[in-house]
């Protein structure tokens, strides 16, 4: 007599469910399949808007307005890298703001200005880049240090940024002199703005960081499930900490950027940039649990919501309720790339 | 060798593991038996370095060995295969074999992913497994992702100079047959490279993999035998304390069914999963559904409990008919479902034990449509005691009770909740002897006061023992049916025919 | 469950009795230290004050106590209490009081939408929320034009009631208590309370357990708009204007206001008692501040800080598996 027969859980083929994924069946390849569409889904979007924007207006598709796009996307996209690395974490990032009053703050005030007599040149922008790098720095290590949730870390963070911004301006506003950086937004080279091609460099650099380098491969595991990628030697405490770091130090190059364009920092510079850059790397469809998705759905992401915003003013909508269709826009976005037979709660 | 020396650890006033020593020489498949918390897990987490014990040392050929981290335990060739497996379902199979241990690829920070996937590759055909090292882990069978998991502990090899052990938690406990053959012909074939402690509360098959196997009982080593030497029964009377007697099922307990029916199905189906279901429970009634993976049967118990929508056919509770929408509907008609998934289904574990019990009947402790603490807690309280559940007090969160307890708790709701019908997902797995045996006398307790039963369960003999009717299922469609009276029990052999 | 949070899993000494204490103790600590520097403090008018400025972030917290006992979070409740402040100062001159139900009742139907947005489509709340909060925040600018709008001489008689004082108590502090109770109430007493939190500590274990997890959450969007919007009509009668962008500084501190009380960012361990101790801390160290003599370009670095050091006194580790 056997104790605890298992006849009972026999699976009829199961001599090849060892090598099942070589022999996909035709269920398991129509779930593959629905999965693979799913994560073109923004991309769809994308090119549908497109399309629909030229045919109300064909103006869209002129070069000139291209270039605006670009210029417009520039920022926002480079934020969004920083804060696709933290979401792919599972984890969220809302010190963006914070940090690029920073970083701003740090480029007019090291730089030619019209308040202190400091001119320091492109070593200002090295100096506003690290001061946004350690805002992340900190933000990394206040959440694994003190065990409190990466929500109310950054956010803690967040004000400490505006804070210092603040108290550093003294309320006002700070204009930026040297010429050389006001040329990032200013200067041109094959037609687009230096901005745009410093946002693009730093896509480059998030691309290798997710896809080519061990850090990129720890966050995705940590977002997994970061107890298993602890079980397999990953460093969680380490690697979180990088990824703040590495946010802070795009929320940086976006901050500079931000300045140039701006020709100032004043303490709402950051203003309305958190929601957007989250907004973008949502719509882009990396998921807010974390371990799906990455910055090349970030980059699709910022695109739709410039396209977007960029087709609303060629169409003539008002102003008011542009962030109405936007909104309906993320839901719309987002509904049709979530891959909801693999949530079982959504929350 | 591994040696584990006079082990002790405790948990707040709970003694895990008392003086416990055990050795695993090389090449050799050591079996761990034992009841659930007789200490197993926790001489696992500290031979895995998850955990340290209280007094007594670890040494590997002689030398005293500290673990401070599974990452230390790693270095000292020393893996564990996880129960619950350990992959990261949105990686790579490639990726998951090397997370952690990327070093050997990775110049300057930046990975050499073709190099990793030849590597793992040739990890995998250690285990002389076929799989796409591309794929996604989440598109993998069960079984599939368990060689991936071995085939990652097997990497120690190539990372230290240590001789290697590989730690296999109940690895069988998620495996169909056929694949456990698999599972255990690989470790066969593996034991030139390594030792292996086999962990699992299924004796048969600790027998047939392992050379050596202690049995733990309450925290101690309570026996050390040759496998070839000793024969399941014997280790269950060991492991158990007693004997397996013939009144393990409570057949003696079994009462007639009585005339009513409480549920009758008759062509239902669910596109895809299964269809042409008749059968139906009369008062009192155990209704055991006997099938293989892929029969249906799980799809079947889903549907009754309104989580999968029937597709066709019709379905009548105490004479209506009925089509179940969702769980919240089944229940108000006085279904309840014991489900398997007992730690994220069965019971809202951050919960307390009497807001548990109330939950699916909140009406019957409200009054003026307030709920009156009072009444739940002595609601409570009166089936802390009629069921014998073992609590310090209802206001104890439910995740800190053991499975048994945990079981109970959900029988006690679904009876507060005046359920006529239960629907029974594998009620006893995971449950050690006792808390089975338990498990068992409220089933029987159950039916006796007429409550109709229909159950799914881990084994065929735990089925043939509680039912009184069997029916079996093959491919979505009923295949047979077996009265299974008191006394008058089907065989297995017949059950079987009509399963496969 | 994972392998490594069962190995977690052990049994261990339940600190909760601390845990428990520890955002109260912190209200306390805070008003104590304010007040060795500032006596004055302690007087009857500043603390009558506190609690008058309190109010609103009260009421808003309150709202999302609901959805983030859930499991969930709102994001739409600024926008909706701006919504609200601009259609009270619109409708006022024309409906008299009848402006008031307006207002709240278009923060109902806003947090119904949201609710049916997330649980319909399965779109996580965060998303959701967010989406819906700019769909509001649009109309708002549409209903004003864009700008803020002054409550006239003629509308202010309406609101006269919220701005009074009934026995010393300022008539907004009876509100948001009238809120706090009712909220309590809710949570401890009723069967949808109840629900929130099962749904919160387990949802997959309360569905089974026949509980309609979908009509449980829209109902706490719906609790949660109609907050806002009583937020933003409060806000509107206190400013006597109503604008789009009214409310805009108040959703973090809301959010804040509820975690520092101690309720679980996941979900199912938290009520309102706490959001009332979580709501006066932060406006403790808010006023505060000016009290001490912060220079008021630095109060957010102070105040970013504090954040940081409530969350980590006050937030119970135990009940969350891994923190993110």
């Amino acid at each position: 007599m056997t104790l605890h027969s298992e006849q009972a859980e026999f699976p009829p083929q199961s001599r090849n469910a060892v090598g099942a994924p070589r022999r996909p069946s035709l269920a398991a390849w129509k779930t593959t399949a629905a999965r693979r569409m799913r994560a073109f889904a923004p991309v769809f979007v994308l090119v549908a808007l497109c399309i629909l924007i030229a045919i109300a207006n064909p103006n869209f598709i002129e070069l000139r307005n291209l270039i605006r796009i670009a210029n417009a996307a520039a920022v926002p996209l480079t934020l969004a890298m920083g804060t696709t690395f933290v979401i792919l974490m599972g984890s969220i990032d809302l010190s963006a703001e914070g940090a690029v009053a920073i970083a701003a703050t740090t480029l007019v005030l090291l730089a030619a200005n019209d308040s202190n007599a400091s001119n320091f040149g492109w070593w200002a922008v090295l100096a506003a880049v690290c001061a946004s790098g350690f805002m992340g720095f900190l933000s990394g290590n206040i959440q694994t240090g003190l065990r409190i949730p990466s929500f109310m870390a950054t956010l803690g963070v967040w004000f400490i940024g505006l804070g210092v911004s603040t108290y550093l301006l003294g309320g006002s506003a700070v204009r930026l002199m040297d010429p050389a950086l006001r040329g990032l937004a200013l200067t041109r080279f094959l037609e687009l703005p230096l901005s745009v091609w410093i946002a693009l460099a730093a896509l480059a650099v998030a691309i290798f960081i997710q896809y080519f380098t061990r850090l990129g491969l720890h966050i995705v595991a940590i977002g997994g499930g970061e107890d298993l990628a602890e079980l397999s030697g990953v460093n969680p405490r380490r690697v979180r900490i990088a990824a703040f770091t590495i946010a802070g130090l795009f929320y940086g190059v976006a901050g500079v950027l931000a300045a140039a364009q701006l020709g100032q920092s004043n303490s709402v510079i950051g203003d309305g940039r958190l929601f957007a850059a989250i907004t973008a790397v949502v719509v882009g469809g990396t998921a807010l649990t974390g371990g799906e998705g990455g910055v090349i759905n970030t980059l699709v992401g910022v695109l739709i919501v410039t396209v977007l915003g960029n087709g609303m003013v060629l169409l003539g909508i008002s102003p008011y309720i542009q962030q109405t269709v936007q909104g309906l826009m993320i839901i719309a976005a987002v509904a049709s790339s979530l891959d909801r037979l693999r949530l079982k709660i959504v929350k | 060798m591994l040696a584990a020396q006079s082990i002790s650890k405790s948990f707040t006033g709970v003694q895990a593991l008392r003086d416990v020593s055990v050795t695993i020489g090389g090449n050799e498949v050591v079996g761990l038996i034992g009841e659930n918390g007789a200490g197993k897990s926790t001489l696992m987490r500290i031979l895995s370095g998850t955990q340290s014990p209280d007094s007594g040392t670890l040494t590997l050929d002689g030398k005293p060995l500290r673990l401070r981290s599974a990452r230390d335990a790693a270095r000292n060739g020393i893996g564990m295969v996880f129960q619950e497996q350990s992959l990261l379902l949105n990686l790579t199979v490639a990726e998951n074999i090397y997370l952690g241990q990327e070093g050997e690829f990775t110049r300057f920070g930046l990975v050499n992913w073709r190099a990793m996937r030849k590597a793992a590759l040739r990890q995998l055909g250690k285990i002389g497994v076929d799989i796409d090292v591309t794929a996604r882990t989440a598109d993998l069978s069960f079984a599939a992702r368990q060689m991936v998991e071995l085939a990652k502990a097997l990497t120690l090899e190539d990372s230290t100079n240590c001789p290697l052990t590989i730690l296999l938690d109940e690895p069988t406990s998620v495996l169909a047959r056929a694949d456990i053959d698999i599972l255990f012909t690989r470790v066969r074939s593996l034991k030139a490279r390594a030792s292996f402690v086999f962990v699992s509360h299924r004796l048969d098959e600790v027998l047939q993999v392992s050379d050596r196997v202690y049995v733990m009982k309450d925290g101690l080593i309570v026996g050390e035998y040759r496998a070839d030497k000793v024969t399941a029964p014997q280790l269950h009377e060991i492991m158990v304390g007693r004997g397996l007697h013939s009144g393990y099922y409570k057949e003696a307990q079994q009462t007639p069914p009585r005339p009513a029916v409480l549920l009758e199905a008759a062509g239902l189906g669910v596109s895809g999963a299964f269809r042409n279901v008749d059968f139906s429970i009369r008062e009192g009634e155990v209704v055991g559904i006997a099938g293989v993976v892929g029969s249906g049967r799980e799809e079947l118990t889903r549907s009754l409990g309104g989580f999968l929508p029937q597709t066709s056919g019709s379905l009548k509770i105490n004479g209506n008919a009925v089509r179940l929408a969702s769980p919240e509907q089944a229940v108000k008609l006085g279904v309840g479902t014991v489900p398997r998934e007992r730690r994220t289904e069965g019971l809202v574990m951050f919960l307390s034990i009497a807001s548990n019990i109330t939950l699916a009947n909140l009406g019957s402790v409200m009054a003026n449509g307030i709920i009156d603490h009072r009444r739940e807690r002595s609601v409570a309280k009166e089936w802390l005691k009629r069921l014998r559940i073992k609590a310090p007090n209802v206001d104890v969160a439910c995740r800190k009770l053991s499975g048994g307890n945990q079981q109970k708790v959900v029988l006690a709701r679904w009876m507060t909740a005046g359920s006529r019908i239960l629907i029974l997902d594998h009620p006893t797995r995971g449950l050690d002897v006792g808390a089975k045996e338990e498990v068992y006398e409220l089933v029987r307790e159950l039916s006796a006061q007429g409550v109709a039963i229909l159950l799914l369960s881990d084994t065929l003999e735990e089925t043939i023992g509680l039912s009184h009717q069997v029916l079996t299922m093959r491919d979505g469609e009923i295949t047979a049916r077996f009265e299974a009276a008191a006394g008058q029990k089907p065989a297995q052999v017949d059950l079987l025919r009509a399963m496969v | 469950m994972t392998a490594l949070s069962q190995l977690r899993d052990l049994p261990g000494v339940s600190s909760g009795a601390l845990r428990n204490l520890a955002p109260p103790a912190l209200l306390v600590f805070l008003v104590g230290f304010i007040a060795l520097f500032v006596p004055s403090f302690l007087s009857v008018q500043t603390l009558t004050m506190v609690l008058a400025d309190t109010a609103v972030l009260f009421i808003l917290a309150t709202g999302e106590t609901f959805v983030i006992l859930l499991g969930g979070v709102d994001l739409s409740i600024q926008a909706l209490a701006s919504l609200a402040s601009v259609i009270v100062a619109q409708l006022l001159p024309s409906l008299g009081l009848g402006a008031f139900p307006v207002a709240i009742a278009t923060g109902l139907v806003f947090g119904i939408a949201s609710g049916i947005v997330h649980v319909g489509l399965r779109v996580p709340s965060f998303v959701a929320t967010l989406a819906s909060g700019g769909v509001v925040a649009g109309l708002a600018l549409l209903a004003a034009h864009g700008r803020a709008i002054t409550i006239e001489e003629s509308g202010r008689g309406y609101t006269e009631w919220i701005n009074a004082t009934t026995w010393g108590v300022p008539n907004v502090v009876a509100i948001a208590v009238l809120v706090g109770v009712a909220g309590f109430f809710i949570l401890r007493y009723t069967r949808f309370g109840r629900f929130s939190v099962a749904v919160g500590a387990g949802e997959p274990a309360a569905l089974a357990a026949g509980v309609n997890v979908n009509r449980t959450k829209i109902t706490g969007f719906a609790i949660s708009g109609t907050l806002a919007a009583l937020a933003g009509v409060i806000l509107a009668a206190r400013l006597s204007s109503g604008s789009p962008s009214l409310a805009n500084q108040l959703l973090l501190p809301a959010i804040a206001a509820v975690i520092v009380g101690g309720t679980a960012i996941t979900g199912g361990l938290g009520n309102v008692g706490r959001t009332a101790i979580g709501a006066l801390i932060i406006s403790v160290v808010r006023i505060g501040m000016t009290f001490v003599g912060v220079n008021i370009f630095a109060e957010n670095i102070v105040f970013g800080a504090m954040l940081i050091a409530a969350v980590a006194i006050t937030i119970d580790r135990s009940k969350i598996a891994i923190i993110k």
